[in-house]
C-alpha cells in the first residue's frame, strides 16, 4: 500500500506542495469564505502548510486511513479505498450527505458551499493522473526538502522509525498515523506535539469502523426478531380474546354479537 | 376564529419559505445556510430529519398497539395516528431534499449500496416505511371513491401484515438514526456519546411517539372544538411515563457502566444543557404523567406531552450538532434562511393534515361538519350570483397572506442569497503616507517602513498581490515579513554541507568536524564552527550569544545592524561627535516625520 512520510523537522514551510497541488488538481485561486476553517484547507485547496511551535511546520491533508470512516459511512459508496492506498470520491455517485464530513476523525473532507452543484472534496493522492500511472503524487515531487516523502507503506514506517531511533532525542518517539484510527496512508514524525491532527488529540487506535459494525450487523436479525415477536404477539392476544369469547359464551350460552370498541372499553 | 389564524400564520410560512427555499437551489447551501466545513449538519438534519423520523414515531406505536395488542379502545385515533406519521416522513424526506448537495441524486441509493452505512440502513427504510405508511393511511382516501371499493377492501385486510411490517422498519431506522452518531466519538461530547445511542434513539421514539399522539390529538381537538375521551388519552400517559422511566433509567445506568457520571458534575454548559434536556424530555414529564390526577386533566397532559416533544427534539438536535461543538470549536446559529425553510416544510406538513382532517374520515365519524369551510362556490338563483364567501373567503385569504408572506421575504432575503455567495474579503489598508506603510508585519509589535510599491514591483507587479495579501495562509490578512524574509529576526543556519565536503576532500573532511567517529554523526556531536572559523565571531562582538542561542548558528541580519551600530553609537556618542547616529531615523532616513516621532514615542530614544 502507497503511503506519504512527511518530517517535520525537515518542513522549512515553503508551500511548495500547496502550490504544486493547485496547479495539479487545477483548483480555483483560493478564497477566503465564511465557512472556512483556519486550517487552510478548503473545497479548493487539499493540503495547507501549519506553523507549529518553535518555528515547526506541518503539512495537513487527507490520511488516506487504512480503514477509513468516510468510506464505511457513504450511504451510495461514492467514496473508495483503491488497492494502491489512497481514498478517493466519485462525484457522479455523491448525493451530497455530507455524512463523510461529519464521520472524518480529522475533519479532512471540505465541501464547495459556494456552489449549487456542490461536491465534497479532498485530496486523492494525485490516485487517477499519478499513482495509477506508477508516478508519485506532485506534492512529494515538489518538495525540495524531502520533508514529505512517497512509498511502500511498511518501507516508509521503517524509515520513519529508523530516524526516530538514530536522533532519538530530536523527535518524539512516535510515527503518527502508524497504528492512529487503525493506521493511515499518511504518516508523520515530529520534534513537537502534532496534536493539529484529529478532534482529539488521542484518536486511539481502534478502526472507527468498528464502532458502527456492531449496529449494522445487528439490523437484520433485529428487523427479523420483531417481525417474529410481533406476530407472535398477535397471535397470543388473538387466542386470549377467543378464550374470553368462548368463556363468555359457555356463560351466557348467547352467540357474542359483534363486539365494539365500547364493550372493550367497559370491559376494562 | 383560532382555525382561520393558525391557517393563516402557516399560509405566511409558506409564503416566505418558497422565496428562501427557491434561492437555496438557485444559489446553493452556502448562501443560505450558516453551515460549514467543521459543521455539516445543521437544524435540517438535527431538527426535520433527527427530529421529523422521532416525532412521526406515534404511527407504529399507536398502530402497533391496536393491531397487535388489540387495545381497541385506541382504534378512533389510530387513523389520525397513521397521516401524522405518514405526512412527518414526507416532511423529513422533502426537508432532506433541502440539505442535501445533490437532491436530484437521492434515487442512487436504490442503486449504488453500501450496506455497512447506518444512513444507506435509514434511507432504505424510510422509503419502505413511506410506502406502508401510504397504504395503511390509503383506505381513508379511497373509500370516497365507489369504484375502488375492491381496492380499498383487500388494503384494510392487508392491514395486519402491514402494521408488523410497519413496526420492523420503525424499529431498524429510529435506532439507525442513533447508529449514525456512533462512527463520531471525538467528535460527540462524552455525555451523549454511548455504544448503545441506538437503543436510545429507539426508546425515546417510543415515549415521543406516544407523547406526540396526545399532542397532536389535544391540539386537533382544541382546533375543531371536538372533545376527546380523556380517559383514551390518559391511558397512553400512563404507559409514556413507564417508557420514559425506563428510558431515564437506560440513560443513567449507561453513564455509569462507562464511567462518565462525573460528567454530569462537571462546570461546563454541556453538562447544563444535559440536564436541562434530559429533565425536559424525560424526568418531568415521567414524573407529571405518572400521577393520576394530572393524566386526567386536558392541561396536565397538553403540558407534559408538549415538554416531551420539546425535550426530545431538542435531544435530538444536541446528538447531531451542539455536542460536537467542544470539538470541532465552530459554533453554528442556523441561519434564518434555515429555519424559514424547516418552518416551511412544518407547515406544509400541518396544512396537508388539516386538509385530511376536512376531507376525509381521519377520525372515525363524520367530517361533515368541517366541510362547509371549504365548500365550492354555490350558485344562488335567486338574486342570480356565486356565493363563494366560504370558498373564495379562505382562497382569497390564504393567498394574500402567502403572497405577503413571499413579500416579506424577499424583502429581507440577505445579500448572499440574492448573488450567490461571495468570499470573505478583507480590506487592504492603503498606503496613507507617501508610498510608504508602516507595518507590524510579523505581529510583533515592532513596525518597520515597508516601501510598498518597491515590492509589487520586484515581485512581478499584480501578479505579486497574493504572495503577501490573503491568499497563501489562512485567515491571515498578509503573509508576514519573515515568511520570505527568514533571516530576518532569525538566527540564520547558512552550513553548506556539500561545499565543506569537497574543500576539505572527502573522507579527510569527515574527521575534521566529525570528530569522535564512535558517535553518531548529528549536528550535536559536531565541532564548532568557530574551530575553525575563528573570525566567525569576534572576540569583542556586540552580538550578544547567550545560552539559549544554539551554537553553529550566525545572528540575522536585523540584529547585526541593530546590535552592531546602535550599541556601538550609543556607546561612543560624544566621542564621535554624531550624537543622533543611534536614532531609528538615521538609517531608516525614508521615514517621514511624522512616523519617526511616532516611532519615537513607541519606542524612545535610545539611551
Amino acid at each position: 500500500m502507497k503511503a506519504i512520510l512527511t518530517d517535520v523537522s525537515k518542513c522549512i514551510g515553503c508551500d511548495k506542495c500547496v502550490e504544486a497541488c493547485d496547479s495539479e488538481q487545477k483548483q480555483r485561486p483560493y478564497k477566503l469564505w465564511k465557512w472556512s476553517s483556519d486550517d487552510g484547507l478548503s473545497g479548493d485547496r487539499f493540503t495547507s502548510v501549519l506553523r507549529l511551535d518553535n518555528n515547526h511546520y506541518v503539512r495537513k491533508q487527507c490520511r488516506h486511513c487504512v480503514s477509513p470512516a468516510c468510506v464505511s459511512v457513504c450511504p451510495v459508496g461514492a467514496l473508495k479505498k483503491t488497492p494502491e492506498g489512497p481514498v478517493v470520491y466519485d462525484a457522479d455517485k455523491c448525493m451530497g450527505c455530507r455524512y463523510c464530513m461529519m464521520a472524518c476523525p480529522y475533519g479532512i473532507p471540505r465541501y464547495t458551499w459556494q456552489d449549487a452543484v456542490p461536491l465534497v472534496r479532498k485530496c486523492t493522492m494525485c490516485y487517477e493522473n499519478r499513482i495509477k500511472q506508477g508516478k508519485q503524487p506532485t506534492c512529494t515531487e515538489a518538495c525540495t526538502e524531502e520533508a514529505t516523502i512517497f512509498g511502500e507503506r511498511n518501507h516508509l514506517l521503517t524509515v520513519a522509525k529508523r530516524r526516530l531511533r538514530q536522533q532519538s532525542d530530536k523527535y518524539i518517539q512516535k510515527v503518527y498515523g502508524e497504528k492512529d484510527v487503525g493506521g493511515t496512508g499518511v504518516l508523520y514524525i515530529s520534534p513537537v506535539k502534532l496534536n493539529f491532527l484529529g478532534w482529539k488529540e488521542e484518536v486511539g487506535t481502534n478502526p472507527l469502523p468498528l464502532l458502527t459494525a456492531p449496529a449494522m450487523t445487528a439490523v437484520l436479525p433485529a428487523f427479523f426478531t420483531v417481525g417474529a415477536g410481533m406476530t407472535a404477539l398477535h397471535w397470543i392476544t388473538k387466542r386470549r380474546q377467543m378464550v374470553a369469547e368462548m368463556k363468555q359464551t359457555e356463560t351466557t350460552h348467547i352467540k357474542p354479537l359483534d363486539r365494539s370498541s365500547e364493550d372493550e372499553t367497559e370491559n376494562s | 376564529m383560532k382555525l382561520k389564524t393558525v391557517k393563516a400564520l402557516l399560509w405566511f410560512f409558506l409564503g416566505i419559505g418558497t422565496i428562501t427555499g427557491a434561492a437555496r437551489f438557485l444559489f446553493g447551501l452556502g448562501a443560505t445556510t450558516n453551515l460549514t466545513d467543521t459543521t455539516p449538519w445543521g437544524i435540517w438534519i438535527g431538527f426535520d430529519v433527527m427530529g421529523g423520523v422521532a416525532l412521526a414515531a406515534g404511527g407504529f406505536v399507536l398502530a402497533g398497539s391496536v393491531y397487535i395488542l388489540r387495545l381497541e379502545r385506541y382504534r378512533p385515533i389510530v387513523r389520525a395516528a397513521v397521516l401524522t406519521a405518514f405526512l412527518g416522513y414526507l416532511a423529513v424526506a422533502v426537508g432532506l431534499l433541502f440539505d442535501l448537495g445533490l437532491p436530484w441524486n437521492i434515487w442512487h441509493l436504490i442503486i449504488f449500496w453500501n450496506p455497512h452505512s447506518p444512513l444507506f440502513e435509514v434511507g432504505w427504510c424510510v422509503m419502505l416505511y413511506l410506502t406502508i405508511l401510504l397504504l395503511e393511511f390509503s383506505p381513508v382516501v379511497l373509500e370516497k371513491i365507489p369504484a375502488l371499493e375492491s381496492v380499498c377492501k383487500a388494503l384494510k385486510k392487508a392491514a395486519l401484515p402491514l402494521v408488523v411490517l410497519g413496526i420492523m422498519l420503525s424499529t431498524l431506522h429510529q435506532s439507525s438514526l442513533g447508529s449514525l452518531m456512533l462512527i463520531m466519538p471525538f467528535r460527540l461530547h462524552p455525555l451523549w456519546y454511548s455504544p448503545i445511542l441506538p437503543v436510545m434513539f429507539l426508546v425515546s421514539a417510543v415515549g415521543l411517539g406516544l407523547a406526540m399522539v396526545i399532542f397532536e390529538a389535544t391540539v386537533t381537538g382544541w382546533l375543531y372544538d371536538r372533545e376527546h375521551e380523556t380517559d383514551l388519552l390518559s391511558g397512553l400517559g400512563k404507559a409514556a411515563s413507564v417508557v420514559l422511566g425506563f428510558y431515564i433509567v437506560l440513560k443513567l445506568v449507561d453513564l455509569a457502566v462507562q464511567g462518565k457520571f462525573g460528567f454530569l458534575f462537571q462546570h461546563s454548559w454541556e453538562t447544563w444543557i444535559y440536564w436541562l434536556e434530559l429533565i425536559l424530555s424525560a424526568a418531568l414529564p415521567a414524573a407529571l404523567l405518572s400521577r393520576q390526577r394530572i393524566r386526567n386533566s386536558k392541561a396536565g397532559l397538553l403540558s407534559s406531552a408538549t415538554l416531551v416533544v420539546i425535550g426530545f427534539v431538542w435531544n435530538r438536535i444536541n446528538v447531531s450538532g451542539i455536542a460536537t461543538i467542544r470539538a470541532t470549536g465552530t459554533d453554528y446559529v442556523p441561519s434564518l434562511i434555515e429555519i424559514s425553510i424547516s418552518l416551511w416544510v412544518v407547515s406544509a406538513a400541518v396544512l396537508v393534515f388539516l386538509f385530511f382532517v376536512e376531507h376525509f374520515k381521519v377520525w372515525e365519524e363524520e367530517a361533515g361538519t368541517r366541510d362547509a369551510l371549504h365548500a365550492p362556490p354555490v350558485f344562488e338563483p335567486v338574486s342570480q350570483t356565486w356565493n363563494d364567501e366560504t370558498f373564495y373567503g379562505s382562497v382569497k385569504r390564504h393567498s394574500l397572506v402567502y403572497a405577503m408572506g413571499a413579500a416579506l421575504a424577499l424583502m429581507l432575503l440577505p445579500q448572499d442569497a440574492r448573488t450567490g455567495a461571495q468570499p470573505v474579503v478583507i480590506p487592504v489598508q492603503r498606503a496613507r503616507i507617501a508610498d510608504k506603510l508602516v507595518i507590524d508585519g510579523n505581529r510583533s509589535g515592532m513596525a518597520v517602513s515597508f516601501d510598498h510599491d518597491l515590492h509589487k514591483q520586484k515581485n512581478g507587479e499584480t501578479e505579486s498581490c497574493r504572495l503577501c495579501h490573503h491568499m497563501r495562509k489562512p485567515l491571515d490578512k498578509t503573509t508576514p515579513c519573515a515568511d520570505c524574509h527568514r533571516d530576518m529576526q532569525r538566527m540564520t543556519y547558512i552550513f553548506d554541507h556539500d561545499l565543506h565536503r569537497e574543500k576539505l576532500q572527502a573522507q579527510d573532511g569527515c574527521v575534521k568536524c566529525h570528530e569522535n567517529t564512535n558517535l553518531p554523526k548529528t549536528f550535536k556531536t559536531v565541532t564548532d564552527c568557530e574551530t575553525c572559523h575563528t573570525d566567525m565571531r569576534l572576540q569583542n562582538s556586540v552580538i550578544k550569544v547567550d545560552e539559549k542561542t544554539p551554537k553553529n548558528y550566525a545572528g540575522g541580519y536585523q540584529d547585526a545592524m541593530h546590535g552592531l551600530c546602535i550599541t556601538c553609537h550609543t556607546q561612543k556618542k560624544e566621542e564621535l561627535k554624531k550624537p543622533r547616529h543611534d536614532e531609528c531615523a538615521t538609517c531608516h532616513r525614508d521615514l517621514p516625520k511624522m512616523v519617526i516621532a511616532k516611532l519615537d514615542t513607541l519606542y524612545g530614544r535610545l539611551p
